[in-house]
Order: structure tokens, then C-alpha cells, then sequence
């Protein structure tokens, strides 16, 4: 039992000797210096030599970047060449999607895609013809006939409005009085040539050397029978 | 982010701040947050803080005020006198029940009084005569007039002495 202090002053210096006093834990302090350190020296340990690398990539790819290969669009002839290719390559696999049996079908075919055919090669000892449909290529309506040739081919005629289209000097072809483009892709070959405001693509997988001298007789087989027009 | 120096200096006051907080919560816990919640707003608001002046008034100023905001919102108010300190025997604060099972016992009587003490008067014994501050620091931390203050501590040690009267009964 503490005997009762009689003064205030007694009672202070009793306060300040008696009264216990409570020590912060070691940890306490670190915390608080572990949480007002700079962001800099708490970063992880991985995150200095992660981002020296990412520096040094891409420094390197800066340097590099005159000599890598560049995408380059490509231009309308390529693109539709290889729209057309796609359609070819679809009825390949699948057939055609809209079976018509030519020439009844020409007024049809006419109306939906609006171009005309005034004269068409209908198929003959060599080629024969299968369908023809409506095709939507690029944001275009065209025609697509399909031809199977003796050994098994399939033959795709595509006409489409050319809409300024040049067909390119590069690959042209001298065949007969004709000088259509020939244009390789996917492992496809396509004469590329037109026909007043038509652009017209004959395509085939016939890419070894022999077939494509036979693939230069269908060209002419096809271009001198077909006469395609812009409709309206 | 306040500068080194600043930092060597506030931590000076650590043990002193603690104390303190574990006479305001009674909760070990709650006093580590306390404190650590005091230097994270020191560190914050080091350019508010004037040199020359009492760093300690302000690290002491700034434990109070949290907890003040934080911590009484917890306590239950009793009716306050009009100059803010209660009357003798309408405790501003009573012990929390709640938090009793978590409190740290107190060792002796005289803990127990102080225990038992409003946070006012409480707050003034503490820094006054525990901590030894001048009673002008010991308004700073109060934000109140130095009258009022030594008001206070009269009164706290009137208050104190009745209580521990009663433990030697």
C-alpha cells in the first residue's frame, strides 16, 4: 500500500517516478522506417535488371528497325487475288454455294451481281463447265464460274467491276494477242487481266510447269469466249 | 516524403509517443497503430512543420488529435461541462467494456487511476509531469490557453488523489 502524497508537487514527482513507462517494440520502429522509405530502395530486387534488358531491347530494335522486313499493304490487284483465291479455294472444298446451270441461270446472274455476260464459254472438250454463282469479293458483287478440267482441276473464272483497277506491268504474259498478269499466291496461279470496266481472274493450282502451259490454254479458251460487261 | 533529418529527429520520440499511446488506448495493438499512424501524418505533413519550434509538441499534438478523431468516436461521451472538461463526477470517459479483455492490466494503483481519469485530465498528467513538458507545450498539444491547462492538472490531481484514496480503503 503507497502511503496517499499531500501535495500536487508530491503527487507529480510520484507520477513521473511510479507510474510505468512502456518501451515501443523493435518492430514497431522498423515499420515505420520500412514505410517511409523511398519507392527506390523498396523496389524489387528483379526489377532493376528486368528493365536494363527492356533498355537494351529497345535500343537494339531502334538500331535494327531500317533492316527489318517491313509489312507493306498490299496493293488492290494483290488483295483482290487474293480474295479471289479464297473464293476458288472454298469451292474446292465445298462446291458452289449458289448452283447454277448456264444459260438459264444468266438473267439471274445478271440481276444480282450487275454484270452482263454477252457471251460465255460454256466448257468444251478439255474444260467442263460446272456452275456459276454470285460472289461478294472486297465489297463487290461478281460472277464466279467454275470449270473441272480432264485431270480432276478446278478452274475458277471471276469477274468483278474494276473500278479504276490497273492490272500491273510486272508479270505480264505475252499469250497469243493477249498479255494478261500472272500472280502466284498460296499456291494458287491467276491470270489477271480486263475487260473494258471488268476485272477478270482465272485461277487454278496448276502451278508446275506443265500445267501452266496447259492453264495458258484454258486463259484463251476463256478470255476469247467470255465477254463480260458492267450491267448497270 | 519527409527529408532524412527530419525523420532521425521524429524517431527520437518514439518511445515517448508510445507511452503516450498506451495511456490513451490501454491496447497494445491499437497504440503500435496509433503511433505508426502519427509518423506516417508527420512524414506526410513535415513541411508544415515549423523549425524552431518543438518538434516533439508536434509529434505529441498530432498522436492526440488521431486519436481523438479515431479512437473516442469508439469511447461513449458522457456530458461535457461547458469549459469542455467534465465535472467531478460526470466522467468523460469511462473504461471501455468492450475493450477490457483486450486491455493491458494495469500494475499498480496508481495506473489504475490514471486509467480511471478523463483523456483530458489524463492527457495533462502525462505530458506535464510524466513527460516533463513546460505547461506552454502541454497547450500547444491541447490547443487550449495555458489557464487552462494548469486548470487541469489541479483538477486531474484532485481527481487522482480521490481515487486512489478509495484503493486504500
Amino acid at each position: 500500500m503507497t502511503p496517499m502524497p499531500d501535495s500536487d508537487e508530491q503527487l507529480g514527482r510520484r507520477l513521473a517516478a511510479e507510474l510505468p513507462r512502456y518501451t515501443a517494440p523493435a518492430s514497431l520502429r522498423a515499420a515505420i522506417v520500412q514505410a517511409h522509405q523511398p519507392a527506390s530502395s523498396r523496389r524489387p530486387a528483379w526489377l532493376s535488371p528486368l528493365l536494363a534488358a527492356a533498355a537494351t531491347a529497345m535500343v537494339l530494335a531502334l538500331f535494327m528497325l531500317p533492316v527489318l522486313p517491313r509489312l507493306q499493304p498490299l496493293d488492290p490487284v494483290d488483295q483482290l487475288v487474293r480474295a479471289v483465291v479464297s473464293e476458288h479455294s472454298r469451292a474446292l472444298m465445298w462446291g458452289s454455294r449458289q448452283s447454277q446451270v448456264y444459260p438459264a441461270a444468266l438473267p439471274w446472274l445478271q440481276q444480282q451481281t450487275g454484270i452482263g455476260l454477252t457471251s460465255v464459254f460454256i466448257g468444251d472438250d478439255r474444260l467442263e463447265f460446272v456452275s456459276a454463282e454470285p460472289v461478294y469479293l472486297l465489297r463487290q458483287r461478281g460472277v464466279a464460274m467454275h470449270y473441272r478440267d480432264l485431270d480432276g482441276h478446278l478452274v475458277t473464272y471471276v469477274a468483278l467491276p474494276a473500278d479504276g483497277l490497273k492490272v500491273p506491268d510486272r508479270n505480264r504474259v505475252q499469250i497469243d494477242r493477249y498479255r494478261p498478269a500472272l500472280v502466284k499466291d498460296s499456291g494458287f496461279v491467276t491470270w489477271v487481266w480486263r475487260q473494258r470496266d471488268v476485272a477478270c481472274f482465272l485461277v487454278s493450282d496448276m502451278v508446275s510447269v506443265d500445267d501452266l502451259e496447259r492453264f495458258k490454254d484454258y486463259f484463251v479458251r476463256v478470255r476469247t469466249s467470255t465477254e463480260p460487261a458492267l450491267a448497270y | 516524403m519527409a527529408d532524412p533529418e527530419f525523420q532521425r529527429d521524429a524517431l527520437q520520440h518514439l518511445n515517448a509517443l508510445y507511452n503516450f499511446a498506451m495511456y490513451l488506448t490501454r491496447n497494445p495493438p491499437e497504440a503500435e497503430d496509433l503511433v505508426q499512424e502519427t509518423y506516417l501524418r508527420a512524414f506526410r505533413f513535415s513541411h508544415r512543420f515549423q523549425p524552431g519550434t518543438h518538434l516533439r509538441a508536434w509529434l505529441f499534438q498530432i498522436l492526440r488529435n488521431t486519436f481523438l478523431t479515431f479512437y473516442r468516436l469508439r469511447e461513449r461521451e458522457a456530458a461535457v461541462a461547458e469549459d469542455g472538461v467534465p465535472d467531478w463526477d460526470t466522467p468523460m470517459f469511462h473504461d471501455t467494456p468492450l475493450d477490457e479483455g483486450r486491455a493491458m492490466e494495469a500494475h499498480t494503483d496508481l495506473e489504475r487511476a490514471m486509467r480511471r481519469l478523463p483523456e483530458e485530465f489524463r492527457t495533462v498528467l502525462l505530458l506535464a509531469e510524466v513527460e516533463g513538458m513546460p505547461l506552454e507545450e502541454v497547450a500547444r498539444v491541447m490547443a487550449c490557453p495555458v489557464g487552462t491547462v494548469k486548470s487541469r492538472i489541479f483538477r486531474a490531481k484532485e481527481r487522482l488523489r480521490g481515487l486512489l484514496k478509495d484503493y486504500e480503503k
